[in-house]
């Protein structure tokens, strides 16, 4: 029987050959989008499960404020060096306890033997321990005895390939230079190690053991910072041991304190800081980044799309079996009289609805193969499919899948197609128990929803993308590079660059669309205490990044006081402050420097648009700032700086031989920042275009059996005497309803979501009108469209063949 | 082999009773031949679809060889039927998608017999209704009268104990009409199979031995025919 019903099903396929490519296709199309999440999901949720060992390795987090975006406190990666001591000492949970932090900037270069210089990113300066915590396969040389002795690297096999050719390369050299003017040191390679099948959070290309890691500051009073790693003899409870810590640490920093001469009340309490120290096993690093949103956040919107999508080819399934089911009827009411029970039939059409969906199964995993390529470098991930390293429960998904859309789409027709009742249906008068009319109409209705939401989607995104594209940032990002270097006042190189014909200026400053480094300053003004963003600048930074003055003045070379306590504050500083700022004075610092605010300056976007502008002041000398800012700014003053770069790069070369330059235009960074909500304008663009289609498409599939279902009564409407014309518009009646109430609900829950996201952002458009009333006509025309195409068919047939054939 | 006793029934539309059948009551012996007549709208096709099981009576009582169907459930009924009854239509109602030894075929896949024994029936009725050449085409390439021939093939080889025919010979032209009433006549007669048709036709009535006339819901004459 099983056969039989298989044969009949694949001859009910190649029969209605349009509908069942309708069916298939569609569904291929929604099940691909869907697929495509489910790798880049599979491989998010995959990262540090490359070994089961990992299980017992967690990582070390405090609670602190140093270097965050905002300066509030954070649960960071980074924490105080001295911890890991404290850790070693006082938990006995923990078996090894490692440092290991990636190094700062973009990169180390590596020189190997007279070769010209390669920056090589992700290089982890670890302790000796880092091996015994995390459980790489050393291919070649010893993993317990490769990081005893300092100036020593271990590569990673792909790289060790990159660089050497080969991975045989343990006892050779090779010069790490880790910063421009670093002397360098002579690191030998003491091993290799595969590369694991899986991501991992805390990713290296080498992992070098300096020494430094090993001890702490000798001050008391200055901190280093790194990550922290440890190592348990069996899995334990976090909970648990994060109380623990909690101790351990507010007793380390009391001590800390008092002999820095703090107490411990006044760094916090007074502060309204709290201490913190907690460990996290490794498998959730990377899902709780310290300050961004993780994965799962960020691909929300992805994820509701695909699943939409899912859900829009799962309905054009299920309409068209229903409505496809009375050509079924008659075979269903012949079986019930021959004997079949009911629970046979409804098999049966399951069975069927599985053979299409394993079908469009197969085109998705062709399509899925197609299209991961481009889909990886989109989202800046290395996804495969058939060389996955968890292939097996990206199957056994997949399965679950297929049996869930099977039973999605398939069960709602077989049981209306089980339910027909035999002696009406072969009295031929079935069609008048033509089933499941109300649900067919809701489903249409809820295609269009979605559809017509995505369609104002796109508009509202589009208008807020190009408004951003657009907007005034506060500074000229024109003709303006970044080199990621120091400025040292008496750096040969500086004082070159500033001879190249076609520089205008060169300057440094701590905030910088693409690298912002903010610093909290906490000052007196009036007897009042305000919490500022605090930016250090040369001289020549203001103008050259071309701010806008509003009132007052920026830093210039006539005014000798301006690099010792001259300040510029911007206008969400002055706003916070008062009115008439320029020429008052403020304390700050223990040693209550007094500062004068020389100028107010128009706000300046340095970061994406999702944040609004700090209140900052902008202060030239080294009081209270750093220097360090690995920002170089280059302004040009022509548009052909192409060749004044080339000059630049070999003045580079002359003083840093070692160590490559590397720059970026802050164009490209700016373009950077609006990279994220681009992506997820292009993703939605090119969902919603599928999204319409398939809905068009089941509109059109829908609208055929519908003419045919009237074509008795088209005949003897045309016999009394309708026109085509009247006859299209009837049809197309019944649908446009349809499609206006979809319209309808959609614009509300366009509104809200789109709003929402545009909440999202600090800067942003008002909601726009026209995207709404754009996406309510174009639903409308091409619903017409679509209809009047089948329904002209109908119309314009002899009414005397269609009553003949009945 | 069936007694009916006080078979009624109707629709109830707005607390007005529509009657199709009122007080049927009549007993149908092993081998008989039976023709039922009457105008249409008369009931005769309800009647014979309460005699298949495929309708429910709102009120009496038929027992199918001894027992009570208006008391069993639908899976008994069905169990019932399709070892005892078969049908054939006027529209012969055969699956578009099948070929003809398919459909043939289709009854004893519901009765679970297995395939060796399935093989041997469908050639042994293709053979002797001479339609072995035409096994794989489908229905839509024969003619009326052989797909209905096909149709009584497909109620035939579940080897029921009754046939019950509506109109079999309706959508045919006479020279097949006859053809197919000969061959009622042969399985009745040869087979000792139960035979119970609905026809409008006085010629095709004549080929059984019993006519039963309905008008109005209400069994109006019962004669036996000698031929």
């Amino acid at each position: 029987m099983f056969k039989l019903n298989l044969k009949i099903a694949l001859r009910n396929l190649f029969k209605n050959k349009g509908y069942a490519a309708i069916n298939i296709g569609g569904l291929a199309i929604g099940l691909t989008a869907f697929v495509l999440l489910l790798l880049f999901v599979n491989h998010e949720a995959n990262y540090d499960k490359w070994s089961p060992e990992l299980k017992n390795v967690y990582q070390v987090r405090e609670y602190h404020d140093f270097f965050t975006p905002d300066n509030k406190q954070y649960w960071q990666q980074i924490n105080e060096s001295r911890i890991a001591g404290v850790l070693k000492e006082k938990v006995p949970q923990f078996k090894y306890v490692t440092k290991a932090s990636r190094g700062w900037g973009d990169g180390y270069s590596i020189k190997i033997d007279r070769n010209a210089p390669v920056i090589v990113k992700d290089i982890v300066d670890a302790d000796s321990l880092f091996f015994k915590v995390f459980p790489y396969q050393f291919i070649n040389g010893d993993g317990s005895t490769a990081m005893n002795e300092p100036n020593t690297i271990v590569l990673k096999q792909s790289v060790a390939i990159q660089l050497f050719g080969t991975d045989k390369v343990v006892g050779k050299q090779l010069k790490l230079v880790r910063w421009r003017s670093d002397e360098g040191n002579l690191m030998t390679i003491t091993g290799v190690v595969k590369n694991p099948s899986a991501s991992e959070s805390l990713a290296f290309t080498a992992v070098i053991h300096t020494g430094e890691r090993e001890k702490d500051p000798d001050q008391i009073s200055s901190s280093n910072y790194t990550g922290i790693y440890a190592k348990t003899e069996k899995q334990i409870d976090t909970n648990v041991l994060n109380k623990t810590l909690l101790n351990v640490y507010t007793d380390y920093k009391k001590a800390l304190l008092k002999a820095r001469g703090e107490t411990f009340n006044d760094f916090y309490k007074a502060k309204s800081r709290k201490p913190g120290l907690k460990v996290l096993p490794l498998s959730e690093v990377y899902s709780n980044p310290s300050f961004s949103e993780n994965w799962l956040d960020k691909i929300k919107p992805i994820i509701a799309l695909s699943i939409f999508l899912l859900i829009i080819s799962v309905i054009n399934f299920v309409n068209l079996a229903t409505a496809q089911s009375v050509q079924r009827a008659k075979e269903v009411g012949v079986k019930k009289v021959l004997g079949a029970y009911k629970k046979q039939l409804v098999l049966q059409f399951l069975i069927e609805s599985a053979i299409q969906t394993l079908s469009a199964l197969f085109i998705t995993i062709i399509l899925v193969e197609l299209l991961l390529p481009s889909f990886s470098s989109h989202f800046d991930v290395q996804l495969s499919f058939w060389h996955s390293n968890h292939l097996l429960p990206i199957i056994a998904q997949l399965f679950g899948l297929f049996v869930f859309i099977t039973l999605l789409a398939g069960f709602y027709p077989a049981i209306i197609l089980a339910k027909y009742n035999p002696v009406k249906v072969l009295k031929g008068n079935y069609e008048s128990s033509f089933k499941g009319m109300a649900l067919r109409n809701g489903l249409v209705v809820l295609q269009f929803i979605i559809a017509v939401t995505f369609i104002i989607g796109i508009g509202v995104m589009y208008k807020q993308n190009s408004y951003m594209a657009n907007k005034d940032l506060g500074f000229d990002r024109d003709k303006l590079i970044n080199i990621s270097t120091n400025y040292d006042t008496d750096d040969p190189f500086v004082e070159s660059v500033k001879r190249i014909a076609g520089v205008k200026y060169v300057a440094t400053t701590t905030q910088v669309m693409g690298n912002t480094f903010n610093t909290p300053r906490e000052l007196t003004f009036n007897n009042q205490k305000f919490d500022i963003n605090a930016v250090t600048v040369t001289m020549d930074a203001l103008p050259a990044l071309g701010v806008k003055v509003i009132s007052g003045r920026i830093f210039a070379k006539e005014y000798a006081q301006d690099t010792i306590n001259s300040v510029v504050i911007n206008q969400a500083a002055a706003n916070l402050l008062g009115k008439n700022l320029v020429g008052k004075t403020f304390t700050s610092g223990s040693n209550k420097d007094v500062f004068q605010i020389v100028g107010v300056i128009k706000n300046y976007n340095n970061e994406s648009f999702e944040k609004a502008v700090l209140p900052t002041i902008y202060k030239v000398t080294h009081l209270g700032g750093s220097s360090n800012t690995n920002n170089l700014l280059v302004r040009f003053d022509n548009d052909h700086y192409q060749s004044a770069i080339k000059t630049i790069e070999a003045e580079w070369k002359k003083v840093y031989p070692d160590f490559p330059m590397m720059y970026t235009s802050v164009e490209d960074s700016f373009q950077k920042e609006l990279k994220p909500s681009l992506r997820l304008m292009q993703i939605v663009v090119l969902f919603s275009v599928i999204s319409v289609i398939l809905s068009l498409l089941g509109l059109f599939a829908l609208s055929t059996f519908m003419a045919k279902r009237r074509t008795k009564e088209i005949a003897i409407r045309k016999i009394l005497g309708a026109s085509n014309l009247e006859l299209i518009n009837m049809l197309n009646r019944s649908f446009l309803i349809l499609v206006i109430i979809a319209n309808l609900i959609s614009w509300p829950i366009a509104f809200i979501l789109t709003r929402k996201w545009l909440e999202g952002f600090a800067y942003r458009i008002e909601m726009p009108f026209w995207p709404f009333a754009i996406a309510t006509l174009t639903s409308v025309i091409i619903a017409i469209l679509t209809v009047s195409l089948q329904a002209r068919k109908a119309a314009v047939n002899n009414p005397v063949d269609a009553l003949k054939y009945e | 082999m069936i007694e009916l006793k006080n078979i009624e029934k109707y629709y109830a539309n707005k607390g007005v009773k529509s009657y199709i059948l009122r007080h049927v009551t009549t007993s149908i012996k092993q081998g008989e031949f039976i023709s039922i007549m009457g105008p249409s709208g008369a009931g005769k096709s309800t009647l014979l679809n309460i005699l298949g099981m495929l309708e429910e009576p709102t009120y009496g009582e038929y027992h199918f060889m001894g027992e009570d169907v208006t008391a069993m459930n639908e899976r008994k009924r069905i169990e019932l039927y399709r070892n005892h009854i078969g049908f054939v239509f006027q529209a012969y109602h055969l699956i578009d998608e099948m070929t003809v030894a398919e459909n043939i075929e289709a009854p004893l896949l519901y009765k679970k017999i297995p395939g060796a024994e399935r093989k041997s029936r469908i050639a042994d009725v293709l053979d002797r209704f001479n339609m072995v050449a035409k096994k794989d085409l489908f229905p839509n390439q024969l003619s009326g009268g052989q797909q209905q021939l096909v149709g009584i093939a497909r109620a035939l080889v579940a080897q029921p104990s009754i046939i019950l025919a509506d109109e079999p010979t309706g959508n045919l032209q006479s020279a097949q009409a006859e053809q197919i009433m000969d061959l009622f006549k042969k399985l009745n007669e040869e087979e000792g199979i139960t035979i119970l048709q609905v026809t409008h036709s006085e010629k095709n009535a004549q080929y059984g031995n019993r006519i039963l006339t309905i008008e109005d819901g209400v069994i109006k004459e019962d004669v036996s025919v000698n031929n």
